[in-house]
């Protein structure tokens, strides 16, 4: 037994060093560096908690931290019930090969770097001869400049993002829903329940540990939009795009105001468990 | 499935959108590919612009703007990546689930509950370290953030199927604990193994804020950084962004081509079990 622990500490030791010392340990010294003025060139000097205090009063954070929650409401649930819908018509009706290749055809979008997916979506929202504004001119439409006015560059940076994630929840809920007994699909079908009744009674509440999961990951990754922001808008027009993953970035390596940066890092942090435990709470509370 | 359902009118609605839907995930990038092989200096582009026969774009972007400085340096970080990711999640996976370590739960839960953290947070502190450790503009510091709690997570998931019996017989059998690992454990878990590659592959492939952080000379740029600073001082031809776009979709593409059903199932798989 002691030799059997032995082994096992010598497996796992190499990652968890790697784990400690590249992962962990960082954590904590971006926490530390919160209560301190750092610039990298010279060494920090402890403020307590005057970062966070000057978190209260930027203007620009409030803007980014309001524009993160708007960009979250629109992406999670978009993404979450296009590909849950999506993904039961698939496994109920397309069962077949066209359904498959459908499938394999939705998941294309998860493959492409947001690089990439930035630089072909600036061409199409594009405010002179972009592919939206010309298609809508087929119908005598006058485009608009898309990710140039503030009110509508929000939501396209959305969009982007919903289409290159829907596929991958689409995949995993139609693995969740095959995986819905075959039994209890086919006994709902002799009781007489139409399409609808059988998603709504019986599909829904068995993927409930799956949407969970889907809205989770969903969350996580969308309180983190960074990638897609920085290169479709730059955070523009006027900030209306700018997230806290973006002001993070650009204090931290555009600023080198590292002390503030990591402050703003663990209001991250602390936003993104908080909402963890609400949303824990609400397929919880449902369940009784 | 009823025969009624197939005849209604709403199922054929529903196929058609559902088309149509699939529709839309593609059009954006088969878009990209036209431009890339189109000359224009306008966003107004012609059908008769796009020549699909011409890579004037691709060999600009070689000749010009090296790219195959990017393009070998995101060949190597996947790579290494995919080695040092498969030997760490194996290694620690096979550890935390079938040896009794003291206080591995806590340890183990540790691990995992750093997959709750923002990158950001990680990052600030990482950059520093590096800086410090003048480790910036090198492969080891580009690969590093790619070592993660999911892979450990996703392969435990698997090695606990690994029957203990098997385990326990070849030990009676006097094999050793090396061989036990290498020619019993590691075998039976081999889909999940490609799976995990898979999935590495896509992340290292893709991965843009470490890289743009963490390289500050040219000839370290990943392909998505190079892709990324080609537009900001080269508006005036479409073309070549769209084929510098083009080129970093092709690579995993492929791969989804080869290998769609490890693709396919290790998401299914991670998200049903997970």
């Amino acid at each position: 037994m002691r030799r059997q622990a032995a082994y096992g500490i010598a497996y796992i030791s190499p990652g968890m060093l790697i784990i400690l010392a590249f992962c962990i340990l960082p954590i904590f010294m971006t926490l530390y560096y919160s209560f301190t003025s750092y610039n990298l060139a010279q060494s920090p000097t402890f403020v307590a908690l005057q970062n966070y205090e000057k978190l209260f009063t930027n203007s620009q954070l409030r803007k980014a931290l309001w524009n993160t929650v708007i960009y979250v409401i629109i992406t999670v649930p978009l993404q979450t019930l296009l590909a849950m819908f999506v993904a039961n018509f698939l496994a109920e009706y397309l069962n077949n090969r066209y359904g498959r290749f459908l499938r394999s055809v939705i998941f294309i979008p998860t493959l492409v770097s947001y690089v990439a997916a930035a630089t072909v979506w600036e061409i199409i929202y594009a405010d002179k001869g972009g592919l939206i504004n010309e298609f809508l001119g087929l119908f005598g439409i006058k485009g608009m400049n898309w990710l140039g006015d503030p009110k509508t560059a929000l939501i396209c940076v959305s969009i982007v993002a919903v289409w290159k994630s829907v596929g991958y929840f689409t995949i995993i809920f139609y693995a969740g829903i095959m995986n819905v007994s075959v039994d209890v699909r086919e006994a709902s079908i002799i009781d007489g329940a139409t399409p609808r009744q059988r998603f709504w009674h019986i599909t829904a509440p068995l993927l409930k540990p799956i949407t969970y999961m889907n809205v989770t990951l969903g969350i996580i990754w969308s309180f983190q939009a960074f990638d897609i922001v920085y290169k479709l808008t730059g955070g523009g027009p006027f900030n209306a795009t700018s997230t806290i993953a973006y002001v993070i970035y650009s204090y931290a390596f555009q600023d080198y105001r590292i002390g503030y940066a990591c402050a703003i890092a663990i209001l991250l942090l602390l936003v993104i468990l908080f909402i963890h435990l609400i949303q824990q709470q609400f397929f919880e509370g449902k369940e009784d | 499935m009823t025969k009624s359902d197939r005849r209604s009118a709403r199922y054929y609605i529903g196929v058609v959108l559902v088309s149509l839907f699939a529709l839309m995930c593609v059009v954006p990038l088969i878009y990209m590919i036209c431009v890339s092989f189109a000359h224009t200096s306008t966003m107004y582009i012609k059908f008769d612009d796009i020549d699909f026969t011409d890579f004037s774009n691709y060999v600009y972007l070689f000749v010009n703007k090296d790219f195959g400085k990017p393009l070998l340096n995101s060949l190597i970080v996947v790579v290494v990546s995919v080695i040092i990711v498969d030997i760490v999640s194996c290694t620690m996976a096979y550890g935390f689930e079938k040896k009794p370590i003291p206080g591995k739960k806590p340890m183990f839960n540790m691990v995992l509950a750093t997959m709750m953290i923002p990158t950001q947070v990680v990052f600030i502190s990482l950059y520093v370290m590096m800086r410090k450790a003048n480790m910036m503009n090198t492969y080891v510091a580009l690969v590093i953030p790619l070592v993660g709690a999911f892979g450990i997570f996703m392969m435990r998931q698997f090695i606990r199927g690994v029957p203990n019996d098997f385990i326990e017989a070849a030990q009676i059998d006097g094999c050793s604990e090396i061989r036990i690992f290498l020619q019993v454990v590691l075998p039976m878990v081999k889909p999940a193994r490609v799976t995990l590659a898979v999935f590495t592959f896509n992340s290292a492939w893709n991965m843009f804020l470490w890289p743009l952080i963490i390289t500050t000379r040219n000839e370290m740029q990943t392909l998505t950084v190079a892709t990324s600073s080609l537009t900001s001082h080269l508006a005036t031809n479409y073309g070549y962004p769209m084929a510098a776009a083009t080129l970093s979709f092709a690579v995993p593409f492929l791969l989804y081509c080869l290998m769609q059903k490890q693709f396919v199932e290790g998401i299914a798989l991670g998200g049903v079990k997970g």
